[in-house]
């Protein structure tokens, strides 16, 4: 192993972190390969398996924030979760998380029908989502990207990372860009430390991100909508 | 083909599958030996597979370093209702990355794990409680899960023996603190999550009112190895106290930071200069963070010649934590990285202590403060007081971790907090 192998120089393999530990020529797999897309295969509408049900991504791209909850398929996913718990109450936050995979966030409307559906108050479930950092109470553009600046990303420059998306996405910190595509947070912590900097971008994660991939990543979500 | 970034010195148990997308599978990782440590566990029984463990001598991999067996054994012998077993997944201390890479490389390892210390505590349901934030981690480990249940290793009647045991992944939301065990508990079971007071312990009062267990990723990973090929053959490897392997998460200033599973009792020289390919060009080693953001700084000279074990790491002033090995160089504001550090435990205070919620705040403006050259050297004794106030007096030790880089950097590194007082002094008196 070469002792120049700390991440490979940026420009000739345009997306050269698709959530791996950085590129050092000894590692021939596909993006999908390391994602395990297709070890994951299709998920169920039903959400599978029971034991699986409450593990579902909540963070897509597409999102209808006035969707009916929990009907149809989403309904049979509620009671698989339900049936995972002797207390109703656990299934609250899986429930939440199903919500706002719906709608894209939780606002005081959609903590009202949860309640209403478990028999909580409003100020509990108010008191549950305020208190987890992974629910949006305002609605978040179409992609939402996390960069982490807790100490081992922010020594290798996950704040000037940051700033690049921020002057990429022609948007403020934590607020949604003109065109509804993207929202730019600072996160703690994504436990991807030897990988800096680590950005979440919906619920995939991008490593090794420096300055100069943030353009051609926002070039590629942007044509991942078209 | 290979994980990057391996290395010579590395004993790869844990960490073999990694890079090997086939390894995810349940077919692949029964040619790598998978499933057979759940059959030995059932040929062994419930109590043999907790001595061996015990005699492995296997520690818990998420910080606090407790014998595994030992706390396997303080759950109840005789039944009165359900047992659980939690797993905890929620990895969010700074510096740490191994249970994301255990999971989405080697998901079926978990799932075994699970099912081997559910089967020793007579646990009647496994939740993997696994952090909200790892999307890709909890698909691939609830298709391992799904896959289990359909070859008949989880669920009803385990490979023929009449076990029963039931495993749900369960996804947080995102807290730091629900990686403290109580507070995993609480927020499985809906609720915010708020650390519990101690006593009850979890294997008298646990989740959902009943007898539980509470295992870190690594933890379970390694009991599964250990239960397949006996506690001697784990012990062949690490120290009399500290045996096995580790995986070591190093991240920053280093030529080439990653998960590396090294003997416990590496040397930190080592893992610095050698395996993780030294520091760059021209920097020089200034400070050590051994084990996440919750734990005491170590300068250079403590670093050297640093065995990096549990009690090896204590004796030189801080604590292995789980491993995770932040390096700073020369290069590095030591003010700047403790405030960042101190506004992390902010966020993440639950808020139900008052020297926490409180504490952490205080803390993070003084810190800022003295960075931005408006500081006074009373403000080192207001940090020392207030670090004080906040040590030992609170439900968990959030405060505490949060109060230790502050103390250990003022300690150490005074000269950093100075020479920024004297110059913001300076500059106001021009």
């Amino acid at each position: 192993m070469s002792a120049d192998a700390t991440g490979g120089s940026a420009g000739e393999i345009p997306f050269r972190n698709p959530g791996w530990a950085g590129n050092t020529g000894e590692f021939d797999l596909t993006e999908e390969q390391v994602r395990g897309d297709e070890y994951v295969g299709v998920i169920p509408a039903d959400g599978g398996h029971p034991g699986a049900s409450p593990a579902r991504p909540f963070i897509l791209a597409e999102k209808d924030p006035s969707a009916p909850l929990f009907e149809g398929p989403y309904d049979e996913r509620l009671k698989k979760i339900l049936s995972r718990y002797p207390e109703p109450r656990a299934a609250l936050i899986p429930a939440l998380s199903l919500a706002q995979e719906l709608r894209g966030h939780i606002s005081d409307e959609t903590m009202r029908e949860v309640g209403e559906m478990f028999g909580l108050s409003h100020a509990y479930v108010r008191g549950v989502v305020s208190f987890y950092t992974l629910y949006n109470r305002r609605p978040v553009g179409r992609y939402l990207i996390q960069v982490c600046t807790n100490i081992s990303c922010g020594l290798c420059g996950a704040y000037e990372v940051l700033s690049a998306f921020l002057d990429g996405a022609g948007t403020e910190l934590g607020e949604m860009s003109q065109d509804g595509l993207f929202t730019v947070m600072e996160v703690e912590c994504l436990a991807a430390c030897g990988f800096p900097a680590a950005v979440q971008i919906n619920s995939r994660y991008f490593e090794n991100v420096t300055v100069a991939d943030v353009p051609a990543l926002l070039t590629r979500l942007r044509s991942e909508t078209e | 083909m290979a994980y990057p970034y391996t290395h010579g010195s590395e004993v790869r148990i844990l960490s073999k599958g990694w890079g090997d997308p086939r390894a995810r599978t349940l077919e692949g990782w029964k040619e790598l030996g998978g499933y057979k440590g759940l059959a030995r566990a059932l040929e062994l029984g419930r109590e043999g597979v907790v001595d061996t463990v015990k005699a492995s001598g296997l520690r818990g991999r998420g910080g606090a370093g407790f014998p595994t067996g030992l706390k396997w054994s303080f759950m109840p012998k005789e039944k009165g209702g359900p047992h659980y077993l939690c797993c905890n997944a929620d990895e969010s201390e700074p510096g740490t990355f191994k249970d994301r890479e255990l999971m989405r490389w080697t998901p079926h390892q978990l799932v075994e794990g699970c099912l081997i210390a559910a089967y020793a505590i007579q646990a009647d349901h496994a939740y993997i409680y696994c952090r909200g934030e790892f999307c890709e981690a909890n698909l691939v480990l609830a298709r391992a899960v799904e896959e289990a249940y359909e070859a008949g290793l989880a669920g009803d009647d385990i490979l023929g023996s009449g076990v029963s045991i039931d495993v749900t992944v369960h996804q947080g939301a995102g807290a730091y603190i629900c990686g403290e065990e109580t507070a995993l508990m609480e927020s499985l079971e809906g609720r915010r999550g708020l650390p519990r007071i101690k006593p009850p312990f979890p294997a008298a009062v646990g989740v959902f009112g009943r007898p539980t267990t509470v295992n870190n990723v690594e933890t379970l990973a390694a009991a599964v190895h250990i239960v397949r090929n006996g506690p001697d053959w784990y012990r062949q490897w690490g120290t009399e106290k500290s045996p096995g392997t580790k995986l070591f998460c190093v991240s920053g200033h280093v030529r080439r930071p990653g998960n590396y599973e090294l003997p416990m009792g590496f040397p930190m020289n080592e893992l610095i200069e050698d395996v993780c390919g030294g520091l760059h060009d021209g920097r020089r080693l200034k400070a050590v963070i051994p084990g996440g953001a919750s734990v005491p700084i170590m300068n250079a000279e403590e670093c050297d010649g640093c065995e990096l074990h549990y009690e090896g790491v204590v004796e030189r002033g801080s604590m292995l934590g789980c491993a995770s090995v932040i390096v700073m160089d020369d290069s590095t504001n030591i003010v700047k990285q403790v405030r960042r550090m101190v506004d992390f435990f902010a966020h993440e205070s639950c808020g139900q202590c008052t020297p926490c919620r409180e504490g952490t705040t205080w803390l993070s403006r003084v810190l800022l403060r003295i960075e931005k050259g408006q500081g006074t050297e009373q403000d080192l004794e207001t940090l020392i007081d207030l670090s004080k106030q906040m040590t030992g007096t609170t439900i968990c030790v959030l405060s505490d971790s949060a109060a230790a880089p502050v103390v250990s950097s003022i300690q150490k590194f005074k000269e950093d907090y100075l020479s920024l007082i004297r110059r913001g002094k300076a500059v106001g008196a021009a």
